[in-house]
C-alpha cells in the first residue's frame, strides 16, 4: 500500500507535466471514453495516448483505461483530458443514474445478473 | 435530457453504459472476494496517489520529495451486452481515505453494504454515509464460516435500518449468493427511483 519509491512518481510527474487533475469539464469513473474516428493515426504522441487511442476505438470506461494502462486513476484523468483538449477522444458527460435506466435496461441487468 | 442520445463522432446505435455500484463495510469483511466472485475479469487494481495526510494529491510537483501512500481500488466488471456494463466498486476501507467516497459515489445506482455479525459496527459508518446522500443500499450480511448467524431483524434493529432497507444472508465467496445480492440491490435502486404513479 505504500510506495516510498520516488522512481514511478518522476514518471507520472513526466506524464501529466505535474498535473493531477484533468483539464476542463469532470468527468466520472465509468463515463464512456471513444476514440474520434482516425485520431489514431497521429504518429507523434506518447505511448500511453497511443494505448488510449486504440483501446478507446471500442467505448470503454475510464476505469478500465486506467487498468489498462496500469496507471492511477487521477494520472489517467489528466492524459484523458488533455486528449480530449485536443480532440482526439470524446467522454461523455456524467448523467444521473436514475435518468439513464429506463426499463428496457432495468430488465436487461436483471436477466444478465440471473444468467451468469 | 437530450444528450442521453449517442454522441456525435460515435457509430454506436445505443449510448454504452456503465452502472456503478459500491461494495461498502469495513476492513477485511470480504468486499474484494465478493468483486472477486462475480467479476468476470480478475478484479482490476488501480492506485489513487496520496500525500501523506491521506488527501488526493493536487499537484505532483515536488511529490518526490514527500511521503506518498497509493491507496488501491478494487474493482470488477459484469458485460450484460456489448455496451452496457456494471462495475463493481470496492471502496476503500479505512477511514482516512473517505474523501474518495463522495467521487466514487457520484452517480452511482446503489451500493452494497457488507456486514460482518462478530463487529456489527464496523458498517455504521457505511450505513450513515449512504443514509445521509439518499443513495439506495442493501445491507449484505456475510456469513463466515463459525460466525454467528444473526437474524436478519436483529441485524436491521442494530443497524437502525429502516424497515425498507433489504437485508441479504449471504456467502460472499458463492456466485449465487453474491447474484442474489446485487439483484435484490438492482431491484430495490430502480424500484425506488420509480415516480409512485398509481400502486404497486
Amino acid at each position: 500500500m505504500t510506495g516510498e519509491d520516488p522512481g514511478p512518481l518522476i514518471r507520472l510527474y513526466g506524464l501529466t507535466g505535474g498535473r493531477a487533475r484533468p483539464q476542463g469539464e469532470t468527468f466520472d469513473l465509468v463515463a464512456i471514453v471513444v476514440t474520434v474516428a482516425g485520431s489514431h493515426e497521429f504518429a507523434d504522441l506518447i505511448p500511453e495516448h497511443r494505448a488510449v487511442l486504440s483501446l478507446c476505438r471500442r467505448p470503454t470506461p475510464v476505469a478500465d483505461v486506467a487498468a489498462h494502462l496500469r496507471l492511477p486513476l487521477n494520472i489517467t484523468r489528466v492524459i484523458l483530458g488533455d486528449l480530449r483538449r485536443e480532440g482526439l477522444v470524446t467522454i461523455e458527460r456524467p448523467r444521473p443514474v436514475a435518468q439513464t435506466i429506463d426499463e428496457r435496461i432495468y430488465r436487461e441487468v436483471l436477466h444478465g445478473l440471473r444468467s451468469l | 435530457m437530450g444528450y442521453a442520445a449517442s454522441e456525435p463522432g460515435t457509430t454506436a446505435v445505443a449510448p454504452a453504459l456503465a452502472i456503478k455500484i459500491l461494495i461498502a463495510g469495513g476492513f477485511g469483511v470480504g468486499k474484494t472476494t465478493m468483486v472477486g466472485t462475480i467479476s468476470e475479469i480478475r478484479p482490476l487494481h488501480t492506485e489513487e496517489l496520496l500525500s501523506e495526510r491521506g488527501v488526493g494529491v493536487d499537484d505532483l510537483s515536488g511529490v518526490e520529495s514527500k511521503t506518498t501512500t497509493t491507496v488501491a481500488l478494487d474493482f470488477g466488471r459484469i458485460t450484460i451486452r456489448d455496451g452496457l456494463w456494471l462495475y463493481l466498486f470496492g471502496t476503500p476501507g479505512q477511514d482516512r481515505f473517505w474523501f474518495m467516497w463522495d467521487e466514487l459515489a457520484l452517480g452511482a445506482l446503489g451500493a452494497v453494504v457488507l456486514a460482518d455479525t462478530r463487529r456489527l459496527q464496523e458498517c455504521f459508518p457505511a450505513v450513515d454515509y449512504f443514509e445521509q446522500r439518499g443513495i439506495p443500499f442493501v445491507v449484505a450480511v456475510n456469513c463466515f464460516d463459525g460466525a454467528r448467524r444473526y437474524e436478519p431483524a436483529k441485524v436491521r434493529r442494530a443497524l437502525g435500518l429502516s424497515e425498507t432497507t433489504p437485508i441479504v444472508l449471504c456467502d460472499v465467496r458463492r456466485r449465487d449468493s453474491v447474484k442474489e445480492v446485487l439483484t435484490t440491490l438492482v431491484t430495490y435502486a430502480v424500484e425506488g427511483a420509480r415516480p409512485p404513479a398509481g400502486r404497486r
